[in-house]
């Protein structure tokens, strides 16, 4: 089964957003901040596609995007941002970070889950 | 443009005044009060009209306008709760006789022979701080939209937004996080009782299974918060920030506390708002949860404009790049 991380500071929102996905078929890894995201992703190659917030403690999820390209030199997995943030500014530094897509909270797990299962296909 | 050199308010005046209309007048006037009237008295031109004139600072209601005043003051609270009704009567100054809820709707009642309590009223009501009617109304849709989001089972009724001076914060817990921009820097909280929202959670809250502990509550209450935030800076901070300020990123804070009381330093009414969570299936009571806004750093209304009309209705989409 595809492996999907989901890092949010949150845990209403890891909560939700997981299980849903569980509920769809898909496995999940939590996170619960960038950094926790970007040593799971280290150690777990099998993972094919990130959702992330920005907004969190220690790392925020633009800055964990750019590090899994840069740092990790992964340029294959899929990244999406689920975030309360709707600023073009920010979506242009997560576009050269290499980010698929934007997602603005709340999570609506019905109205993506088609395009999500084709990200981890 | 906010104009705040002038503390004037427009107010929609439904009160079909014979003999009293020329000392009203004298005293709108007075009190710095713009009224505008409606074409017809019929409630769909008042709704109309409350559809257009966004930055209304209150209703003036008579009791018998239009034959039933009461029902077009319920209609006039639902959908636009941020604005206070001042109802006149006839007989008694004093909202004598209504039902409890009936009366909740109006900031004060008086009659034609005493307008001190409008008065007093109108400056406890409308003319203490100037916070932008668009601003106060947009806020209410904002929060009440996430708090939908988070608490999916139940209904959210907001009531009339008002301004407050003490600093004691009501209930057990509550969430505080900075909001800024160019023309505002401040402070949201929210504030709750501990059990009642732990009892609401248990039942009406997303992703949230098992026995409900204070850090169940943590999570729901920072998720609202951080919802109302993003909500807030998307329509109302936008891109006018410095670019460098906008990248900084931000977490709510949440204070468990004992002595209830908090200070920012600055003697400024809050802004309030008052909203009541109420499980669609009857299962726990109802929960109070009071929204603060305290622009203690800077506050420059005159500044104020809507970047966006995007709301989080229309979130939940992915956009792919």
């Amino acid at each position: 089964m595809a492996q999907i991380l989901v890092v949010d500071d949150s845990g209403t929102v890891r909560n939700e957003v997981s299980d849903f996905l569980k509920a769809n078929g898909l496995t999940v890894t939590p996170a619960v901040d960038g950094k926790d995201g970007l040593d799971k992703l280290k150690s777990d190659p099998g993972i094919k596609l990130v959702i992330s917030d920005v907004n969190m403690p220690n790392m925020d999820g633009i800055t964990m995007s750019e590090k899994i390209r840069s740092e990790l030199n992964n340029n294959a997995v899929n990244i999406i941002i689920l975030t309360t943030e709707n600023n073009p500014a920010m979506k242009e530094r997560g576009k050269a970070a290499g980010i698929k897509g934007w997602i603005v909270k709340p999570f609506n797990g019905e109205a993506v889950i088609s395009t999500l299962k084709k990200l981890v296909a | 443009m906010h104009d705040i050199t002038q503390l004037v308010s427009k107010v929609l005046v439904l009160d079909e005044l014979g003999m009293g209309f020329d000392s009203l007048k004298a005293f709108y006037e007075e009190c710095g009060l713009v009224g505008i009237r409606a074409q017809k008295n019929d409630a769909a031109s008042v709704m109309a009209i409350l559809k257009s004139n966004v930055d209304l600072g209150g209703i003036m209601l008579h009791e018998n306008f239009n034959d039933n005043g009461l029902a077009l003051a319920r209609d006039i609270h639902a959908m636009r709760p941020e604005l206070p009704i001042f109802l006149r009567r006839d007989a008694i100054a004093s909202v004598a006789g209504l039902s409890e809820k009936d009366a909740a709707i109006f900031r004060c009642a008086y009659t034609l022979n005493d307008l001190q309590v409008l008065r007093e009223s109108l400056a406890a009501s409308i003319f203490n701080r100037i916070y932008p009617n668009d601003l106060v109304r947009g806020i209410t849709q904002i929060t009440s939209i996430a708090l939908g989001a988070v608490f999916r089972n139940c209904e959210i009724e907001v009531e009339t937004p008002y301004l407050v001076k003490d600093r004691i914060i009501y209930g057990e817990v509550f969430s505080m996080i900075a909001i800024e921009s160019s023309w505002c820097r401040g402070y949201m909280m929210l504030q709750a009782e501990e059990d009642a929202m732990m009892d609401m959670i248990q039942n009406s809250a997303v992703a949230e299974q098992g026995k409900v502990t204070f850090r169940a509550l943590n999570n729901v209450l920072s998720e609202a918060t951080n919802l109302v935030w993003g909500a807030f800076k998307n329509r109302y901070v936008g891109q006018e920030q410095n670019k460098d300020n906008l990248l900084l990123t931000q977490v709510p804070i949440i204070i468990n506390h004992q002595r209830h009381f908090i200070s920012f330093g600055s003697d400024d009414p809050q802004l309030c708002i008052r909203y009541v969570l109420r499980d669609s299936q009857a299962q726990a009571a109802p929960v109070v949860l009071f929204q603060r806004f305290v622009f203690n750093l800077n506050w420059s209304p005159d500044q104020f404009r809507e970047t966006t009309v995007e709301s989080l209705v229309d979130s939940g989409e992915l956009e792919l790049f």
